[in-house]
């Protein structure tokens, strides 16, 4: 190369340097075009368009700026980026359903959102910066937000109590509960019961083996075509309690083998007495007559079964008991007789109260049961079983005890199988990484593998131990809250102090009254304090409110107060001691701290305050629009023409200045009454008594002093 | 030439996809009451159309359900209503001919206040000691979702397309 020429480039050269330098120039420019195009800024430019669009510019962009917006809950583990594109989201003005979304305000909810965030209530990713990654399932990124319809799956995460806003959890958590789902699992806040499902000690005493087998194979209740739940072939509402499982040929006669062998206490047939049966084994209305006991008697409060009425059949009844249709079809006779006079001989953690019988009712009543309550058809699909033999018994045991069926079911002498299906205490959280989908083809997402393991657990695992379970569309969807809320412990201790636990009340009576109320299972649809069913009214409080001696009639021949409500309460021919034992105790211990006994007296209360109570009751508060006194009134509240031998005046007046103090959630609307006010129509309500010469006399009094005094009360 | 058949070859899918999407209608969203049970209400008049309710409406549902059901609707979870006991007898929730008439704040009024206090029958009790301001708010709101024939909310006071203080009070 000559000298002159050093230093000089070549025109290739400086052409491929000129080449080079644009391409370098270009590629650095890919980063701030990028930036420049980033989805979240396009909608933060979208947002200023829209807010010059509207009336209210100055305030929809008053905390405007063109960054990324981020919302941090340190205790709380939230990263929320959201709001950088739904900016009007707190903006009362873009509430509407015009405005386009993102910029939509949210709709009004108890927690403010700013605060708060999106992802505690929606979930998903809170710190991504893109649409797709922000709302769906990406690779890297794995929380989905949750579809509107299980929102209250996310309440539940940190509401752990059973709020009146979520009733669609609170529904599945309930369903979780009752068909015993902690049998098998481990759940959040739900405990394993210490009898899931019947005690089987002795179930050979009770039904055959060709029932055993027949029940396996297709436990009564079904879900049809339609999908509707089927029992004993009757539509009903009612979800089943022992689930489906997927059994062969071999396994049902082992297991019915197995099961009917279980006869540990020998059966003593009841003797009726000699005269009953002499009386009325040969009347032809024995049928009849049992049915109108069992009506009397008021089974249809906790058992279903099919009747007919005008050429319709359907399913009649509650959900307490099991469904009885067919029943005399399945028990032994013998049994059902010792079953009736004391179920909690056979199985001791029995909901079925101790009715007290005379020989006369149990025999027609069992009568009617065997004449009625049966199908002859409905062994006849059974294969001849015939006698258990040793190899049969002894494999039966076996696949009693690999099927699970020792979580739920107790039998003597074998341990209960506790957590024999996975923990689900966290399944909420999960990630579909997480979890299996076998060779099915649903969309790989936890809500659909939820549903799926519930209503067919073999579609996506073959090898599923897990029953199946037969809900309609709408306990499944409850059912799928109920599990999307279990996201397992707080990831902080800070959160910790934010979740809200579900109490767990007991109610654990002694002494004589506990033997009653054990006896007549009084729990099972009364509540005390805070425990027991929702059938009845609560009697947390009934010392306060109702006379002993009210109680004590009322228990001895219970009548209906509440003209709307089907009346429930059976009569179960309890003795005067008994009578008096429950009448004591809940006037002595059931009381509210509210209502100080005593310091209202009824004899302190003058007919002339009577007269003004009515008046009140009359005109003033028109309390005759729910309330029933006479002939004429409303529906809605209790009857009050014995008012004066039912309630005690210190609870009326108390009741008067607060309901719900004294019974949260009650729907008497609270009143702004003077303590005359309340004075008076406490008495007016004290002289509403029936049945007594004297009372009587004194109402007609006060009603013509009404009269006399003020033209404007009568009727 | 090559690259002209994979443009091509490329193209017809892409095509055929297209028509796919043209040619076949959006299936119509499908009713399953059950399914929606828990956020919807159905239509009084035409029981297939359900209405979505917002969290704030499901509220005002609930506390309907619980606490004004009772005389302000034909049926009731119980079975009969008392709205038949009743003199005068008051309008079921959902008829829009009566209250779409009356705005949100005389509404706030007759329930915080009972009927006494705004000249109306004292059959009406006031709610305000039992309710919360906020439960008042969600039940005006659900009037307004299930109102038939549908209630047309008054444009927000303050804006320069409606003259101050019409929609609010017109005797201003």
């Amino acid at each position: 190369m000559a000298p002159e020429e050093m230093g000089k480039v070549s025109y290739r050269m400086r052409l491929l340097f000129a080449v080079c330098s644009v391409l370098f120039v270009a590629t650095l420019a890919v980063s701030p075009v990028k930036d420049l195009l980033r989805e979240w800024k396009h909608y933060k430019r979208g947002y200023l368009n829209l807010a010059r669009s509207r009336p209210d510019t100055k305030r929809l962009i008053a905390d405007f700026h063109p960054d990324l917006d981020q919302i941090w809950i340190p205790e709380m583990n939230v990263v929320d980026r959201c709001t950088s594109c739904h900016q009007g989201i707190t903006q009362a003005t873009l509430a509407d359903a015009s405005v386009p979304q993102p910029y939509r305000a949210h709709p009004p909810i108890p927690h403010r959102v700013k605060e708060w965030g999106c992802t505690p209530c929606h979930r998903g990713q809170g710190a991504a910066t893109e649409v797709a990654e922000a709302h769906e399932t990406t690779l890297a990124w794995e929380q989905p937000i949750l579809p509107g319809r299980y929102l209250e799956g996310a309440c539940g995460s940190c509401h752990r109590d059973a709020r009146p806003e979520t009733p669609k959890l609170n529904r599945g958590r309930q369903l979780l509960e009752s068909h015993n789902c902690a049998g098998c699992h481990h759940l959040q806040d739900i405990q394993r019961t210490a009898m899931p499902g019947p005690d089987l000690t002795n179930v050979g005493t009770k039904v055959s083996r060709a029932w055993i087998y027949k029940w396996l194979k297709e436990p009564r209740t079904v879900l049809d075509d339609t999908g509707s739940v089927k029992v004993s072939g009757y539509l009903t509402q009612e979800s089943p309690r022992m689930p489906q499982f997927r059994l062969n040929e071999k396994e049902l006669t082992n297991l019915s083998a197995y099961l009917s062998s279980l006869r540990s206490h020998p059966l003593a047939p009841y003797k009726f007495s000699p005269a009953v049966l002499a009386q009325w084994s040969k009347r032809p209305d024995v049928v009849d007559q049992g049915e109108l006991r069992f009506r009397q008697m008021f089974c249809s409060t906790c058992h279903s079964f099919a009747v007919t009425r005008a050429g319709e059949t359907k399913m009649i009844g509650g959900e307490i008991g099991p469904e009885l249709t067919k029943v005399a079809s399945k028990v032994n006779p013998d049994w059902l007789v010792n079953w009736l006079r004391n179920p909690q001989a056979y199985l001791p953690h029995s909901k079925m109260p101790r009715y007290e019988w005379t020989d006369e009712d149990l025999y027609k009543v069992t009568r009617y049961i065997q004449d009625k309550l049966t199908d002859s058809d409905l062994l006849t699909s059974v294969p001849q079983l015939g006698a258990a033999n040793k190899d049969e018994i002894d494999e039966g045991k076996k696949t009693f005890l690999e099927k699970g069926c020792s979580s739920c079911h107790a039998i003597e002498g074998m341990p209960p199988q506790k957590d024999f299906g996975p923990d689900l205490s966290a399944l909420g959280s999960k990630n579909v990484s997480q979890l299996e989908f076998g060779k099915s083809t649903i969309p790989r997402n936890l809500i659909s593998y939820i549903q799926a393991k519930v209503t067919d657990p073999s579609s996506v695992n073959q090898a599923a131990r897990m029953p199946q379970y037969n809900f309609n569309a709408a306990d499944l969807d409850a059912i799928t809250t109920a599990l999307l809320a279990m996201t397992g412990p707080p990831p902080t201790s800070a959160l910790q102090k934010l979740t809200v636990p579900r109490p767990n009340p007991q109610f654990r009576p002694a002494g004589e009254f506990a033997q009653v109320y054990e006896r007549y299972q009084c729990a099972d649809c009364h509540k005390f304090n805070g425990f027991g069913g929702d059938l009845a009214p609560d009697l947390t409080y009934e010392g306060s409110r109702a006379q002993r001696q009210w109680m004590v009639s009322f228990l001895k021949s219970p009548q209906t107060l509440r003209p709307t409500l089907i009346f429930r309460m059976p009569q179960f021919n309890m003795t005067d001691r008994e009578a008096a034992i429950l009448a004591d105790y809940l006037s002595m211990v059931m009381q509210s701290p509210d209502v100080r006994a005593g310091s209202l007296n009824a004899k302190d209360l003058t007919p002339a305050q009577a007269a003004l109570g009515k008046q009140l009751y009359e005109v003033k508060y028109q309390c005759q629009s729910c309330h029933t006194i006479g002939s004429g009134g409303g529906y809605v509240g209790p009857n009050l023409n014995n008012a004066g031998n039912w309630l005690k005046p210190e609870w009326i007046a108390a009741w008067l200045a607060n309901p719900q103090a004294l019974v949260p959630g009650t729907i008497e609307p609270q009143r702004s009454m003077t303590p005359e006010e309340i004075k008076a129509i406490t008495a007016y309500l004290m002289m509403q008594r029936q049945g007594g010469g004297k009372s009587a006399q004194k109402t007609a009094a006060v009603h013509a002093m009404s009269r006399g005094g003020n033209g404007v009360a009568g009727q | 030439m090559k690259l002209r058949t994979l443009l091509l070859l490329s193209a017809v899918p892409v095509f055929l996809l297209a028509a796919g999407g043209c040619r076949k209608p959006a299936a119509p969203a499908k009713v399953d009451a059950l399914r929606n049970a828990y956020d919807v209400e159905a239509d009084a008049n035409d029981a297939t159309h359900m209405i979505p309710l917002s969290y704030q409406q499901a509220q005002g549902k609930r506390i309907f359900y619980a606490d004004c059901v009772w005389c302000h609707a034909d049926a009731t979870p119980a079975g009969p209503s008392n709205r038949s006991n009743l003199t005068p007898v008051p309008p079921v929730l959902s008829d829009g001919a009566v209250l779409n008439a009356v705005n949100d704040d005389y509404m706030k009024s007759i329930i915080t206040l009972g009927g006494s206090a705004m000249g109306k029958s004292a059959m009406m009790p006031p709610w305000g000691r039992t309710l919360s301001p906020e439960d008042v708010k969600a039940v005006i709101a659900y009037v307004r979702a299930v109102a038939q024939p549908p209630y047309q909310a008054p444009p927000l006071a303050g804006s320069p397309y409606t003259r101050e203080g019409t929609a609010s009070s017109p005797s201003k």
